[in-house]
């Protein structure tokens, strides 16, 4: 069984390596994505050991995903798990991920900040963004799950062929879940650690992928 | 109807514009003629404004002709920034894909 990992990565100099030989154990082929980096990601990346390709012009995270998905596909994964560059995630988790698609217990399998493990979630995230993006995915978007917005996700062959990612920025998080959703296929969630080393998406943030997911729905 | 007056001045400025960018070949044949008929109308709505409020009156509403135009005018604007928006984003899809296929295709 072949094992991808795909990682979209823009500006991560600093921790391309860091992260790429962390998750190197666990898996059979690391592929980072150089969202058409003005640093030396792509080189560093190349150096540690990972497949990389290079998008011309920077198109958002969702792109470098779906980019990802085609070539793991192309390359004959059986399994693609997504990972983030900026060293968020703990690679040790990966075999967590992992075990529900190995059992052929979910065709999908999401991270979840909120199932237990501990993560060190900035207040505002915690009590304000988190809560209101979980209400417009449950109520306007019909997903029932317990993190709306989580990276660090793994999928096998057939649904990385079902997928096919049209947000090429954040909203592909939310746009994954509904595919997911829409198809019934068999879902997991697990316990996992988000390490916190700047904010990241603010509310204005969540406002553009709501906007991003209603632009998607009219330009189909 | 000094105000007609300039209204109308400024309609046939629009449209004299539209007829140079023709010339140059900046628009097509069927940009033209939507924008011919845009500005015709609006000339005719400007030119009938009095029997405007009468039809107005007639089909039950209290505004005069002139509020109709602006709410209108409003409603099309919108229409048609909606419109530039999803032809934005149709756009920026292709771009992705285009970007994707040259990265897949590129064997280095």
């Amino acid at each position: 069984m072949k094992i991808s990992c795909v990682i979209p990565a823009y500006n991560e100099a600093r921790h391309i390596q860091m992260v790429v030989n962390s998750v190197r154990p666990y898996v059979n082929e690391i592929i980072v994505i150089d969202d058409a980096s003005k640093d030396d990601t792509a080189i560093l990346a190349a150096a540690s050991g990972a497949l990389v390709k290079r998008h011309l012009l920077n198109r958002g995270q969702g792109a470098a995903l779906e980019t990802g998905n085609q070539y793991a596909l192309q390359n004959g994964a059986d399994i693609i798990i997504h990972f983030d560059a900026d060293n968020q995630f703990l690679a040790t988790e990966i075999p967590d991920i992992l075990q529900p698609l190995i059992n052929g217990q979910a065709d999908i399998v999401f991270g979840s900040r909120f199932l237990g493990k501990k993560s060190n979630l900035p207040f505002a995230k915690k009590y304000l963004i988190y809560p209101l993006a979980q209400i417009f995915t449950r109520y306007f978007l019909g997903i029932k799950l317990s993190d709306p917005q989580n990276g660090f996700r793994a999928m096998n062959r057939q649904t990385a062929n079902l997928i096919k990612i049209t947000n090429r920025e954040m909203a592909h998080a939310s746009e994954i879940q509904v595919i997911a959703f829409k198809n019934k296929l068999k879902i997991a969630e697990v316990p996992i650690t988000v390490i916190y080393h700047h904010f990241g998406q603010k509310l204005s943030g969540g406002f553009k992928v709501i906007k991003d997911l209603l632009i998607s729905k009219l330009i189909k | 109807m000094f105000q007609q007056i300039i209204a109308l001045v400024i309609i046939l400025f629009f449209i004299s514009k539209l007829i140079q960018q023709k010339k140059r070949q900046a628009i097509s044949q069927n940009e033209l003629t939507l924008w011919l008929i845009f500005w015709l109308v609006a000339a005719l709505a400007v030119i009938l404004i009095k029997q405007l409020d009468t039809w107005l009156i007639f089909l039950g509403f209290s505004g005069s002709g002139i509020n109709f135009l602006i709410y209108l005018s409003v409603l099309v604007l919108f229409y048609l920034l909606l419109r530039l928006r999803l032809r934005l984003a149709k756009l920026d899809a292709n771009l992705t894909e285009l970007v994707r296929q040259i990265t897949l295709n590129n064997k280095k």
